[in-house]
């Protein structure tokens, strides 16, 4: 009897205390350090985070990705993606007029671009297995997956759901997420 | 009634109370230590219950906060870590960089409610480090604090004192009925006895009791008591043969002089009492001497037996018949008319004694008896002139009878 009662208190304790929920802060951007490179480290990092998140259908998690540099980058003055341990990146400049040079990109990094050269590409990408980031559509509504985009205090990312429904990618939902929480914020 | 050593009231206390004592003292003994066995069982399974729950939310953590690491975006790491802030028993979060800097870092509202507890049983914040494919790129912290154990303690010690009571009410209950089932037959057995002590009651017997040792002992106190009513009743009997002894003659086996002059006292009272008559005759054997002289003292005897039955056959029922001297008998009759009624009386003595006898040696002997009356309240008002009065009848009677032979 004394144990039954034991196990009863047990059980009541345990759903006790729901602590209230934490209060979510809109504004969140990546910590970006002080100095000339900063930026520029912030978002060559962030690009490799959003990499190393996408999960390619040739199931080749740590095979060799090309990157193509597309357009001017407005954020970093030389795109290096800094992936943590994840698949080696080669990075490769491409014509803006050039879609069909794109053939061996894996990733399309899109800088300052006309709005053409901007559809074209993102034409070119449709069904095919290409991850798209840009850092020139703070609203994240032209067409690419992945928005890097400044904030008040950092820098910050968007995702386009659209963009990465359609294309034929696996991403990490927890980078989706933070993504949308950002997109709220902006 | 012979006192006992008295010791200090105090000093002194009933069985019942004692078994009392020892009951509660055995079950309080048995419930705390059953208690605090399974509160000590309780603890520590609910510590490491803790220790799992701790270690799951900093896994969960760890999965959570990782983009958030790799990002470098706290808002992404506090997101991170917000399912864990609804567990209980968590007092403080913290995500480090693979540098050791905090990226965020959350403390619980909830005040610890026993710091000592949680410095026991969790000294140290559980970490689990957030692995990107195999290299550490940060930590989850999480420091555990005392609430759910003192949920826990706080209900557990009133489901324990619920218990308590319940468990002590039922033992008392139960110890009660043992105690009455003890102390009862122990009652019964102290009241025979007292009352055997006390009463005399030598016929009282303790009944069968239900305890085997109780009963061995009322056994053995019946025993004991049957032995003493035989030394009773073998003392009745001595001291009523004593008591025979005193007041009577072993010869003839009539009462004595003793039982005579009370006797006497006794009913001149009550004829006076209630204004009757009383008359007393003084029978003499005549010639006795020549009897013991002549045949010898079993002779003399067996005339004095004789006549003491020829008395003893004249007697009507309620008159009182003594032998007093050697050869003197008294009787004591009620109601006597008149002084015709004690002659007649006379008459009837001493036609028995004149019938002849045989003695031990075979002679044929005529006895002769002298009897002289004397009757209340006409002859004499108390006893002792009642008995002059006798006495001189008698005499009178010898003397008639010497004069004439």
């Amino acid at each position: 009897m004394l144990a039954s009662l034991f196990l009863i208190g047990a059980s009541w304790s345990l759903p006790q205390g729901a602590l209230p929920p934490m209060t979510s802060q809109p504004a969140s951007q990546a910590i970006v350090e002080d100095g000339p490179d900063g930026l520029t480290r912030a978002a060559n990092r962030m690009t490799g985070g959003i990499i190393s998140y996408v999960r390619w259908p040739d199931g080749q998690s740590g095979a060799r990705r090309t990157l193509c540099v597309i357009g001017a980058p407005r954020l970093t003055r030389q795109v290096a993606p800094i992936v943590p341990s994840g698949p080696p990146v080669t990075v490769r400049p491409v014509a803006a007029a050039d879609v069909g040079g794109g053939e061996s990109c894996d990733i399309l990094f899109l800088g300052r671009l006309s709005d053409s050269d901007r559809q074209r590409w993102i034409g070119w990408v449709r069904d095919r297995a290409v991850l798209t980031i840009t850092d020139d559509d703070p609203a994240c509504v032209r067409g690419a997956m992945f928005c890097l985009a400044p904030r008040q205090k950092g820098l910050g990312f968007s995702v386009n759901l659209d963009a990465i429904g359609r294309g034929g990618l696996r991403v990490d939902p927890r980078v989706l997420k933070i993504g949308q929480s950002d997109e709220d914020a902006a | 009634m012979s006192k006992r050593p008295s010791h200090p009231e105090t000093a002194r206390t009933t069985l019942q109370k004692l078994l009392s004592r020892f009951h509660f003292g055995i079950t309080l003994f048995a419930v705390a230590l059953s208690g605090l066995t399974i509160l000590l069982a309780g603890v520590t399974a609910l510590r490491g219950h803790a220790d799992r729950t701790l270690e799951l939310a900093a896994e969960l953590g760890a999965y959570g906060t990782e983009p958030a690491l790799v990002f470098n975006d706290p808002q992404a790491a506090r997101e991170g870590i917000e399912p864990l802030t609804g567990i209980p028993g968590i007092a403080r979060l913290r995500v480090l960089d693979d540098r050791g800097r905090a990226l965020t870092e959350w403390t619980s509202p909830g005040e610890d409610p026993a710091p000592l507890l949680t410095r026991l049983f969790f000294p140290h914040p559980f970490s689990v480090p957030v692995r990107r494919n195999g290299s550490v790129i940060g930590t989850v912290e999480i420091w555990g604090n005392s609430s759910t154990l003192t949920d826990y303690v706080r209900l557990g010690m009133l489901a324990g004192l619920a218990c308590l009571l319940v468990t002590a009410c039922g033992t008392i209950i139960l110890a009660r009925r043992f105690e009455y089932e003890l102390v009862k037959p122990l009652n019964e057995i102290a009241t025979v006895a007292h009352d055997v002590r006390l009463h005399r009651r030598f016929d009282k017997r303790v009944q069968t009791l239900p305890i085997a040792e109780l009963d061995r002992l009322g056994g053995d106190i019946n025993a004991l008591l049957d032995e003493l009513q035989g030394w009773q009743g073998h003392m009745e009997d001595e001291r009523a043969m004593l008591a025979h002894r005193a007041s009577h003659d072993p010869l003839t086996a009539m009462p004595n002089r003793a039982a005579f002059d009370e006797q006497l006292d006794r009913r001149v009272r009550a004829a006076r009492l209630r204004g009757e008559r009383l008359a007393l005759l003084f029978i003499d054997a005549d010639n006795f001497k020549a009897v013991n002289d002549g045949f010898g003292h079993a002779a003399g005897d067996a005339v004095l037996v004789a006549l003491s039955n020829c008395i003893k056959e004249a007697l009507r029922p309620g008159d009182f018949a003594a032998r007093i001297g050697g050869d003197e008998f008294v009787v004591l009759a009620d109601t006597i008319d008149g002084a015709g009624d004690a002659a007649a009386l006379a008459d009837r003595f001493r036609a028995c004694a004149d019938a002849p006898m045989t003695l031990p040696g075979g002679d044929i002997y005529h006895a002769s008896v002298s009897v002289g009356a004397a009757v209340y309240p006409d002859d004499g008002s108390d006893a002792a002139a009642l008995l002059t009065a006798a006495d001189a009848s008698m005499y009178a009677d010898k003397l008639s009878k010497g004069s004439q032979g």
